[in-house]
């Protein structure tokens, strides 16, 4: 389990070096959004074949915000916390592709042909604390672009610079390497054993009250 | 006598309440697992959690950004007191909260014949009523449900199932969540009574106080044996890994009627839930 603080955007090869369970604290510019809505107007934008009104640099991180326009003086941050990935599978892979992305990030992983896609463009997925919006927050120290305003503040597309946003604990690398496969396969295989755990547990307190139930 | 007045103002200030602390019990809980936990990375998981918890308290901020859907349960004691229209006086809590809470919510609510976003929807805040004997007080609980503590949940009707085929219909709920729902969580789990009773059987299971023991010894070595089997799985703290998925099984029943629905909910490890007791005499007391 090392410990490792990427600068964005992060070269090839440090995201290459990432492995499953490294704990990651990101500073530097990224983008994020926590909106469907978004995905599928950059969708359009990709069909279109126009670039997006922000640059992609390689970070693009599921991550709800709280952002309100300061009249005359920029933004201000209130709050910011991640949304379950798994959400928008269907959208990552084109995303991934279009956008030569190396980090990608929420909660709750990303599904196995997300997986392959992040493989194939050495891509790799961090977990964020869902909850930890008080620890997330403060690592967010400025908002330098916000797009598609016709949005809710988290729909929205949002470009920040963050100091050690962390720590993140890399879920998927960028082989393709999923902890969270890995998880569901594992229990899945040994949830026989669990059952039969259970079923004697249940046996011993059945035989224990006496009442058959 | 409660009045509307007393009502609004301590619906507003619970909801509030709920998005910024973590319960001691789930923090106590958290804890627990921190020093049981064998894995380094999970425990560095639950340690990060607890720290959020006491950035969130010592700031005054929202744990998590999603402040889901405000749910009121409203239990009045058959000598209670009061006047007025409870429901609308809860309502307007919650209506004056949204206005003026700093930070401002995000709106996360929507219509779901149009999908069209906003921060209110018909029915909200959801509200349900319960007679609680002979009490004094009328007590009202509001937990904020969103993702992690809604999306995963589950109803599924079995026909005069034995105990084995109670607990896999929960193990197949666990499973099924795996690693999205924020763990580790509070698992409630309903059985019998019929379709609504059931669902509010797992969900009020949730409410109780972890640690509390069940009064009916079937289902507490139930609540034991599911509690270990959960963390058997081993999807752990935000589902990274580890031996800590569920903090707590809780589990309540009722009548059968040769059909058995069982119902399994989530409660994420953020765990948001506010309660208050309204005495007749105004007096408000926090449970927690």
């Amino acid at each position: 389990m090392a410990v490792v603080y990427l600068a964005c955007p992060p070269s090839p090869e440090a995201v290459a070096a990432l492995a499953v369970g490294d704990l990651v604290y990101l500073s530097g510019e990224i983008v994020v959004t926590g909106g469907l809505p978004a995905h599928k107007r950059i969708f359009e934008y990709l069909d279109r074949g126009e670039p997006l009104p922000i640059a992609m640099e390689g970070v693009f991180i599921h991550l709800p915000h709280m952002v309100e326009e300061q009249p005359g003086s920029g933004y201000l941050i209130h709050y910011a916390n991640p949304t379950t990935s798994r959400r928008f599978d269907q959208w990552m892979p084109r995303l991934i592709r279009a956008f030569d992305l190396k980090i990608v990030g929420g909660k709750g992983g990303l599904g196995s042909e997300v997986a392959e896609a992040m493989a194939e463009a050495g891509c790799a997925y961090l977990s964020l604390l869902g909850g930890g919006s008080p620890i997330l927050s403060e690592a967010i120290k400025e908002v330098l672009q916000v797009e598609w305003k016709d949005f809710p503040p988290h729909f929205r597309l949002t470009r920040l610079r963050v100091e050690n946003l962390g720590p993140l604990t890399v879920g998927i690398d960028a082989r393709g390497v999923s902890r969270y496969q890995a998880l569901e396969d594992d229990a899945q295989q040994r949830l026989p054993e669990i059952m039969a755990q259970l079923a004697a547990r249940r046996e011993a307190a059945q035989a224990a009250d006496g009442t058959g139930n | 006598m409660i009045d509307e007045n007393l009502v609004q103002e301590v619906s507003e200030s619970l909801y509030s309440a709920a998005l910024r602390r973590v319960p001691p019990d789930t923090v106590r809980a958290l804890e627990a697992a921190r020093e049981q936990e064998e894995l380094e990375s999970a425990r560095a998981t639950l340690g990060l959690m607890l720290r959020s918890a006491r950035l969130a308290e010592s700031k005054d901020s929202f744990v998590c950004s999603d402040s889901g859907v405000p749910t009121y349960l409203v239990e009045i004691g058959g000598s209670a007191r009061w006047q007025g229209d409870i429901k609308a006086a809860i309502t307007r809590g919650f209506e004056h909260l949204a206005e003026t809470i700093s930070p401002p919510l995000l709106k996360h609510v929507n219509n779901p014949l149009t999908n069209e976003r906003g921060g209110q929807g018909k029915d909200m805040p959801s509200i349900s009523v319960d007679l609680i004997g002979n009490a004094d007080y009328i007590d009202i609980t509001c937990v904020p449900k969103a993702l992690g503590s809604g999306r995963w949940a589950s109803l599924t009707t079995l026909i005069s199932p034995s105990l084995e085929e109670i607990e896999a219909c929960v193990m197949d709920a666990i499973m099924q969540a795996g690693s999205q729902h924020c763990p580790p969580v509070v698992v409630g789990v309903g059985i019998g009574g019929n379709f609504d009773l059931t669902a509010k059987l797992a969900n009020r299971a949730t409410y109780r106080e972890i640690g509390s023991v069940n009064p009916n010894p079937v289902l507490a070595a139930m609540e034991e044996r599911l509690t270990e089997a959960a963390n058997a799985t081993g999807f752990g703290p935000m589902g990274v890994g580890g031996g800590t998925t569920a903090l707590a099984v809780h589990i309540d029943y009722a009548f059968g009627h040769g059909y058995t629905p069982v119902a399994v909910c989530f409660n994420c490890w953020i765990n948001r839930r506010a309660k208050a007791r309204l005495y007749s005499d105004g007096r408000v007391e926090r449970l927690f």
